[in-house]
């Protein structure tokens, strides 16, 4: 799924965010990438998505290494990923049922399956009521949900949440990583960037990815996942 | 391509969302490319009759053949003949003495009377030769070369006037075109770029989604062409009622005016004005979108 030799990425203005990074991330994998503020964990996410490339080494995602200004095979790497931002990045004036279906209009869906996928996620993470509101009247907590409507009902192999426990309180926090869990399956990997390691310090089956100043260390725990209930 | 098939309501609804994220400024773009767009009506409504200006004065393009002295009518009616045959000559007739003679007291008018002083028709016959102006120098070189004729006169310096009338009008009509054409995609693309900056937040996570640029970028064409055509509409709409104002006017004053069919015109216009606002549309869309593409 996400293999990486020896990366380091180093960005123009000198900064090392990352040092000779190794990873072999299995396909129906939960990784938590954890590690305090600055210490290379939005880097490592940015590498997977194609947002950078690695000054040496190389990262393989999906079976495809992103080359730069290949934007065709950057486009369809990302097309496989659902990603739910930090910051959302939900498109404002729309409703949340739109925003959903905006993420799978270029993947080659029939219409109604679009449809269907939209409604079905967005039950899925318990705003089927809210499906027709706009974005910007949703709270904080229901619009970190469209996002994660958006990027499940993309069915991607690959699921990149980054920061999704960031300004929440402990139970809507561990409401949100219950609810990214349960989208785990077998060919779907789910990766969390998180530095509330409170939160999952218990977890058993996931693999457990430390950054800090650029280097990572790697802790496996169980081998494989049983998937959740909400 | 099926992505694009099965989100046309997609695209159409973005389009209206776009032109009405900045509807004042696209209402002033619309009007401002009529307007440039009226220009260009203009001039080529005022090309189109000078054109057919020029075509009748072409048509009516001649010189003159005078024979020797020894030439005999029966020879002259074989020069005629020969004359006829010559590529891009459109007629030719034997001018008698008699007729030259009535033609000049046809100018002369009152004036005539000069002409009772001589005491024989001081006229010679001659041959005039109508041609086609794009021949002329092929045409008078053969019939300078014939024997039986001494001189020709050509009017060279009137038939080069008409030339350098035709091609500058030719001319300031394709300089016109491109000046409309270049100002109306600059307008455009301007258009397209704002718009594309207003939506920056919008494009970027459609990037990080996988969408392909042209996903991203056809409602900004088709909203780019529908400014441009509703202008083109506005233009052709003015054009014609300038049209119909212009003849009425032209009908009653200056009747002589040599103008082509008010209805071909009209039609023309109405074909030319919107296929123009089409493409400069479109050309000017893509222009704008140059910024977003080949970025991942």
């Amino acid at each position: 799924m996400i293999k990486a030799n020896d990366v380091s990425l180093i960005y123009q203005d000198g900064t090392k965010a990352l040092r000779n990074v190794n990873l072999d991330i299995k396909p129906g994998e939960l990784v938590y990438i954890t590690g305090p503020s600055g210490s290379g964990k939005t880097s490592l996410l940015k590498l997977i998505m194609g947002m950078e490339y690695p000054t040496t080494g190389n990262i393989r995602v999906l079976g495809n290494s992103f080359k730069k200004n290949n934007t065709g095979k950057i486009r369809k790497i990302r097309k496989r990923i659902g990603p739910v931002f930090q910051e959302f990045k939900l498109i404002e004036g729309r409703t949340a049922f739109e925003n959903v279906m905006i993420g799978m209009r270029f993947l080659g869906i029939k219409p109604k399956q679009m449809k269907q996928r939209a409604h079905e996620s967005l039950e899925k993470v318990g705003l089927g009521h809210k499906k027709l509101s706009k974005v910007e009247n949703l709270s904080w907590g229901e619009s970190q949900r469209v996002a994660i409507a958006r990027a499940v009902a993309r069915k991607p192999a690959l699921i990149l949440a980054d920061e999704p426990t960031g300004n929440l309180d402990y139970d809507n926090a561990i409401n949100i990583l219950q609810l990214l869990k349960s989208f785990i399956e077998k060919d779907t990997s789910i990766i969390i960037t998180t530095h509330a390691t409170h939160l999952i310090k218990d977890e058993q089956n996931a693999t457990f990815i430390q950054v800090n100043k650029g280097e990572i260390t790697v802790d496996r725990r169980g081998k494989s996942y049983e998937k959740l209930s909400v | 391509m099926k992505s694009f098939l099965y989100n046309i309501g997609y695209f159409i609804k973005e389009t209206g969302r776009i032109i009405r994220l900045n509807l004042l400024s696209n209402v002033f773009s619309i009007i401002g490319t009529g307007l440039i767009l009226i220009i260009l009506g203009i001039v080529i409504v005022g090309t189109d009759i000078g054109n057919r200006l020029v075509v009748m004065l072409n048509e009516e393009a001649e010189i003159s053949g005078y024979f020797s002295d020894s030439v005999d009518e029966e020879a002259k009616e074989t020069v005629v003949e020969r004359i006829g045959k010559i590529q891009g000559v459109t007629s030719v007739r034997l001018v008698s003495e008699t007729e030259a003679q009535d033609r000049m007291k046809d100018i002369l008018g009152d004036e005539a009377k000069i002409l009772e002083l001589f005491d024989e028709n001081p006229f010679e016959a001659f041959v005039e030769i109508r041609i086609d102006m794009e021949a002329i120098d092929n045409i008078l070189d053969d019939v300078a070369s014939m024997i039986e004729i001494e001189y020709v006169r050509d009017n060279r310096a009137v038939l080069d006037n008409i030339k350098d009338i035709t091609n500058t009008l030719k001319l300031f009509g394709y300089l016109m075109i491109t000046a409309v054409g270049i100002t109306t995609i600059i307008i455009l693309s301007h258009m397209i770029r704002q718009g594309i900056y207003n939506n920056k937040e919008q494009i970027n996570t459609l990037r990080l989604l996988g969408s392909p640029s042209g996903f991203i970028g056809l409602p900004y064409i088709l909203s780019g062409i529908l400014l441009t055509f509703l202008g083109g509409m506005l233009a052709t709409v003015s054009i014609v009622s300038l049209i119909n104002v212009a003849y009425e006017g032209i009908a009653g004053t200056i009747p002589f005016m040599p103008l082509p069919p008010r209805t071909d015109l009209i039609e023309k216009m109405m074909i030319i004005l919107p296929s123009i606002s089409l493409s400069l549309g479109f050309i000017g869309s893509l222009f704008g979108l140059s910024s977003i593409r080949e970025r991942a």
